[in-house]
Parts: C-alpha cells; structure tokens; sequence
C-alpha cells in the first residue's frame, strides 16, 4: 500500500515558487528522508501532504486521504512534529499531552501520557507553563505530542534540533524500533549524518523540484557518505 | 536612530497591511477623509444642534482617547516580548541579540507610533476639513490651529499610556496609584466639577485660546507650552522607568486541565477546548484585562448618558433596554482578547478546524459575559430606579449580544483585531452592528411614549437578529473551514 503519494504538488507565495510540480511515491514502512538546502521547498512539501497548506498545482494522497479535501483526516491518522516548537504557552507539558489526547480521542490515555512523559524525562516540568520551558524540552513535548495516538505515518520536520545528544540517541532508537514495526516516517533534516543511519529512501530537493530519488546507496554512487552526495547534487545546480 | 525608525515605521505599515492588503489599508486615511469632508460639508447643521464649543471638546477628548489606547505600547512591548507572534519577531525584541539599547528602542516605538497614528487619523481628517473649505468658509488658519491643538491632546494621551504602561512593567501597585490619580483627575472634572476640564486636556485650553474662540494671545502660548512640558515629562518618566533589560516573569502552575475538563460535562464535543480557554485566560491574566477593557466602556457610557441627561439637560431616556442593546454591543471587545491570549499555530498539528475553535471561544464568552451584562445591566437600572423594564432588557442583552460576538466570529474568525483593521471587513461590521443597535436604541427611547409600538418593534428586531445570528453561526464552517490557524 502506497503511504504517499503526489503528482504535479505545486506551491506558489505570490511571486514565490516554493514548490514546483513534485511527483512522489512512497510505500508504507519506508522511512524517507527529504533533504535540501534552505528555502528548498522541504517544509512546503510536508505541510501540504499534512494538510497545513492547499497545493497551488497537482494532487497528493496520504493514507488514501486526499489531504487538501479532507485535511482533518488526515491529522487524525498521522502523527506530526512541525519545524518551530509550538506547544501552547500557558499549558503545562502533561496538560498539553491531556488536551491532544482528548482532541485525538486516545484510549487509555493516561498511560500514553505517562509513557511519554517518562520517556522524555518531563516530569520535572510538571509545575511550569510551556512558554517557561527551554527549547530543547519544547521540542521534547512537541515529539511526545506526535506520538501520542501511536499513529502509522509520521511526518517530522528537523525532529533532532534542539535535543541534546541523549535524547538525539533516544529518539534515534525510538525511530529505528517504530519503522522495523513497519511503520512510516517521512523526514525533513539537515542532519545528514544522522538521516544515513535512519532512512532507506532519500530524495534532495532544491528550487521546489525533486532532484534526486533512490536508496541512500543509490544516491551516494561513488560519494563517500550522504553529505558528499548532497553537495555534489546541489552544488552542480549552483 | 532614524534608521531604526524608519525600519519601525516600516514593519507597522506591513504589519497593518499584511491582515488585509497594502491598497485595502491604505483606503482607511481615505474613508477618515471622506468622513471628515462629510462633518465639514453638514457642520452648519450640527453646530446648530452641538455649540462649537463642545464640538471641540469632544474632538480633544476623543483625541486623547485616542492617544490613550496608541500609547499603550508598554503592554504591547511586553507581549511582543513574551510571546511569539506565530512566527513573527518584532524590531522592539532586537536589543536582546544585537548592541541596540531597549530605552532607545522603546522611544523608538513612541516616535514611531506618534507619526504613524497621527498620518493615518489627524492629518486625512484635517485633510478632509480643509477640503470642505470652498463650502463652508472656514479659515484655513483656524483649521491649522485645530490640528496642532488635536494633536497635543493626541500627544498627551499617548505620552500619558507609555508612562503609566511603563510604571507596569515596574510595579502594579504604581501602576494602580497612576491610574488611580488619572481617573481622579477626570473624575475632578466630570463628577464634582472641581477641576476645569482645560486644566486636565491643555490642548483644549490652547484650542480656547486660538481662532474661532480668541484671538491668538499669552493663554494659548502657555496652554501650549504646558501641553509640551506634560507631554516631555511623561515621556522622560517613561523613559526612565523603562527597564534596560527585560526578563519575563515565569508564571509557576498546578496541573488543572483534567479537573476543570471533568467539571464541564454539559459542554460535550467542545468540553476540552472550553476547559483549555479557561485555564489559558486564568494564567496568561487575561480575565482582569478582559474584565476591565468591557466594563469600563459600560462605566463610560453610564457616566455619558448620565452627563447628558442632568448635565445637558437633554431629555433623552436612557433606560435599561437601552443598556441591555448597548452591553451586547460591548460583548465584541470581550471576543478579541478571547484571540489574543496565545498563539494558536500548535493547533496546525491536530485533527482540528479553525470552526471548531470559534465555537468553543463563542461558549467562553457566552459563560464569562452573560453574569457581567446580568449585573450590569441590573446595577443600571436600580441606580436608575429604572428596574420596571428589566423583562425586556435581558432578552435584548442577550440576543444581541449573542448576535455581536457571533457576527464578529463570522467576520473575523480568530483574527479579530487584524481584519477589523480591514476598511472591508471594517465597512461591514459597522453596518451589520450599527443598524440594529441604532434601531433598539431607539426603540427604546420610545417605550414611555408607545409600548405598544416599542415591544412589538423590539421584538422585531430581536426576532431579525436571532435568525441572522444562526444564519451567521452556520456560515462560520463554510467562510473558515479552510483557514489556517498559522498567523
């Protein structure tokens, strides 16, 4: 079953083209990491396949759900962690997790909140408000937040920034043990090094297009690692 | 500094611009020109009716007013720095990242707002009045006069707001003895007449003392110069109390969005989102702000029906079912700090609807409005000795304002303070508020006249807005389904 898949996603800012006639395909239990210098279009992309932003151009399915038609559905089913660290501000980190529970209707919700509060050491923050947290614990709790529900497709968007290295390390294992349950994860990131060890499909994109698609072993060729490759495929363009 | 200053000058007029489109903003100065050619065209007609006298003390009030909601920058600075406006960052927030002092920055915004406010309203309205001059005679001389006398009172006001926001930031109880003496000071005038209402507004004083009303002279000169010495001064004392460095506080919270969800069974599918805009308001501090920016304006305008009744000797009856259309008129100020509290752009990650948002804000309101317009409205009408008509003024507070905050929504989404800065969206909430208010008001004014007439016009209106507010609530999935909660 095809966990993605867009033809022709366009997006356009005024003047601004962000996104340029995107075709793509991803099987579920994939894990793909999208890569691409800044303003590529990566978040773009994420964004209209969550159902955030209605393409300009082309259509996309995800899940089987048309997210610019039905872009509740589509929250419901996946699980998403945006590119700013969001949560509400005058919530404390176990009520957000509490009030996404209720909105995703989550069983036995205590004990997701309490699997997660645990698993990212956010008891202590019990007593303070979002806003007076750091960002590194921001992101913890908006992590937790996507995974809450257990959903099958999860979209991420620079998921390792801010965390410190136990966590990136915690989080790294998480991710590995979720897609070997074959699961899908879609991923945005900067952090090649770190995307090479996770994902098995990998694509570059630059200027709103697609230029790269394949297997990391695919794209690497000769190229000594993912970074090398990316610079080689992007630095040809410029 | 006139480099940052003309950065901040341009980031408001994007920041304006960017909630409709630069055309659509730029059509305000225009529709307040228009506005004010009207005035000048029919001032023969309201001078007959108003002596000039107080039409020019109702412009340095209102001038002042004005000033007094410009210049509450001390506030906004704070929640500019506190909280992320979506994805926006402000030029007042530099000074943590680079070498800029935050004093500077803050005047900055001062200089800023008193040139943008004062090209957006006073100079189109002057434009406007100048304009009308081949009709109406009046001397180009004595219009300059009104603008500079306008704009100390404009001055006045926002020096007057940076100052006491400021005391703000330093300490609430200097902050409550700041306001505490400003409102002495009008109550000085309003209430016991013992202060002159010049001796409060100097811009008014030197307006006494300049052409029509005088010829110029010694008075106007040194109301003048009293206006800039109090404009200086609450600028130097802004200043200095402005701190160099501003940390926000952090608020420490007991976890209480279970319990409270638990509470509000009756609330069904919008249990959770009701239970989360009460825990917001409570610990953002929303609900004193709330409370006093909608019961001031009910206090005011008890005190202006009140001045006009036994001040002007007026005889207009303002009874209860006149408070109770106007309370619902108030309700919309109630419904945009409900927007305002935090930045809603986490919920771009759940399986929720901007619809389903404005619901649950509309529940909010109708909860914590429906007991402050109840003992308004009832409190009115005691002092009054007015209670025999309460019957019908609870059933017109409540439609309207049911109607006011749910034709807002409609309107406005959860942007409320944004598109009421489009002329558009600003064209038809006037219309669709102002008919029916000006209606009910004065069908009330008739009740001693023809009840008959009155109750059965009443209940016309009111059965009119009640479809139009289902109308309206059914139109909200429809107009903001597709919106995003990202700013």
């Amino acid at each position: 079953m095809k966990a993605i898949e867009a033809r022709g996603l366009g997006k356009r800012f005024n003047s601004v083209v962000a996104l340029d006639g995107v075709d793509l395909d991803l099987d579920s239990g994939q894990f793909f990491g999208l890569f691409g210098p800044n303003g590529a279009g990566k978040t773009t992309l994420l964004r209209i396949l969550t159902g955030q932003l209605a393409p300009t151009t082309g259509t996309a399915r995800v899940l089987g759900i048309d997210p610019a038609r039905e872009p509740l559905k589509v929250k419901a089913a996946i699980g998403i962690v945006p590119e700013v660290e969001s949560p509400p501000s005058y919530l404390t980190a176990a009520e957000y997790l509490y009030f996404v529970g209720r909105v995703r209707e989550v069983a036995n919700l205590q004990r997701a909140i309490d699997r997660w509060i645990t698993f990212f050491d956010l008891d202590g923050t019990r007593g303070t408000i979002c806003r007076d947290l750091s960002k590194g614990t921001r992101q913890k709790l908006m992590l937790a937040a996507a995974f809450l529900h257990d959903p099958d497709l999860l979209f991420l968007d620079e998921p390792f920034i801010n965390l410190d290295p136990i966590y990136q390390r915690r989080l790294k294992d998480f991710l590995l043990e979720y897609h070997a349950a074959g699961h899908t994860v879609f991923m945005c990131s900067h952090l090649l090094e770190i995307a090479e060890k996770l994902c098995n499909q990998v694509a570059i994109i630059d200027g709103g297009r697609l230029i790269a698609r394949g297997s990391v072993a695919e794209l690497r060729k000769g190229d000594k690692d993912l970074e090398a490759a990316f610079l080689r495929l992007v630095g040809e363009r410029r | 500094m006139s480099y940052l200053l003309r950065l901040m000058l341009k980031e408001e007029f994007r920041m304006h611009a960017r909630y409709s489109s630069p055309r659509m903003f730029l059509t305000f100065p225009v529709v307040v020109f228009l506005f004010s050619l009207a005035i000048g065209l029919t001032s023969h007609r309201i001078l007959e009716a108003t002596p000039l006298s107080e039409a020019i003390l109702f412009l340095h009030v209102s001038a002042f007013l004005y000033g007094l909601g410009v210049g509450a920058f001390g506030f906004l600075g704070a929640q500019y720095l506190e909280r992320r406006h979506g994805n926006r960052n402000y030029l007042v927030a530099m000074p943590a990242l680079l070498p800029m002092s935050f004093r500077r920055t803050f005047f900055g915004m001062y200089v800023r707002d008193a040139l943008f406010y004062t090209v957006l309203l006073l100079v189109p309205m002057v434009a406007g009045l100048l304009a009308s001059v081949p009709f109406t005679g009046f001397r180009v001389a004595s219009i300059g006069f009104l603008f500079l006398a306008s704009l100390v009172s404009f001055l006045l006001g926002m020096s007057l707001s940076f100052f006491v926001s400021t005391l703000y930031m330093r300490s609430r109880p200097a902050f409550i003895v700041g306001t505490g003496l400003i409102t002495a000071a009008f109550a000085g005038y309003a209430l016991f007449r013992i202060l002159p209402v010049e001796s409060i507004l100097p811009g008014l004083a030197m307006h006494y003392g300049l052409p029509p009303f005088a010829a110029p002279g010694v008075p106007a000169l040194v109301a003048g110069l009293a206006g800039a010495g109090a404009i200086a001064a609450c600028i130097a004392g802004a200043l200095v109390l402005v701190p160099d460095h501003y940390e926000p506080r952090s608020t420490p919270a007991r976890e209480e969005l279970p319990r409270v969800d638990a509470r509000l069974g009756l609330a069904g599918g919008y249990r959770i989102h009701l239970a989360k805009e009460f825990v917001d308001l409570k610990r953002s501090g929303t609900i004193a702000k709330m409370f006093f920016s909608f019961v001031t304006p009910l206090i005011l305008l008890s005190f202006t029906a009140w001045l006009v009744r036994y001040g002007f000797r007026v005889p207009v009856g303002f009874n209860s079912v006149f408070y109770g259309a106007m309370v619902g008129f108030f309700g919309v100020l109630l419904y945009n700090w409900l927007n305002s509290v935090d930045a809603m752009d986490h919920y771009e990650t759940l399986p929720l609807g901007v619809p389903k948002v404005i619901r649950s804000k509309l529940a909010a309101f109708l909860v914590l409005s429906t007991g402050i317009s109840s003992v308004f409205v009832v409190g009115v009408s005691v002092l009054n000795g007015d209670v025999r008509l309460l019957w019908l003024a609870f059933p017109v507070m409540l439609v309207t304002s049911v109607y006011m905050v749910v034709m807002t929504a409609y309107l406005t989404g959860l942007r409320t303070n944004s598109f009421l800065f489009d002329p558009g969206i600003l064209a038809q909430f006037s219309v669709m508020a102002m008919l029916p208010d000006l209606g009910l008001t004065i069908l009330s004014f008739t009740v001693d006249r023809d009840p008959v007439f009155t109750i059965a016009g009443i209940s016309l209106v009111l059965a009119v807005l009640a479809i139009a507010t289902l109308v309206l609530y059914r139109g909200i999935d429809g107009k903001w389904g597709r919106a995003s909660f990202a700013e």
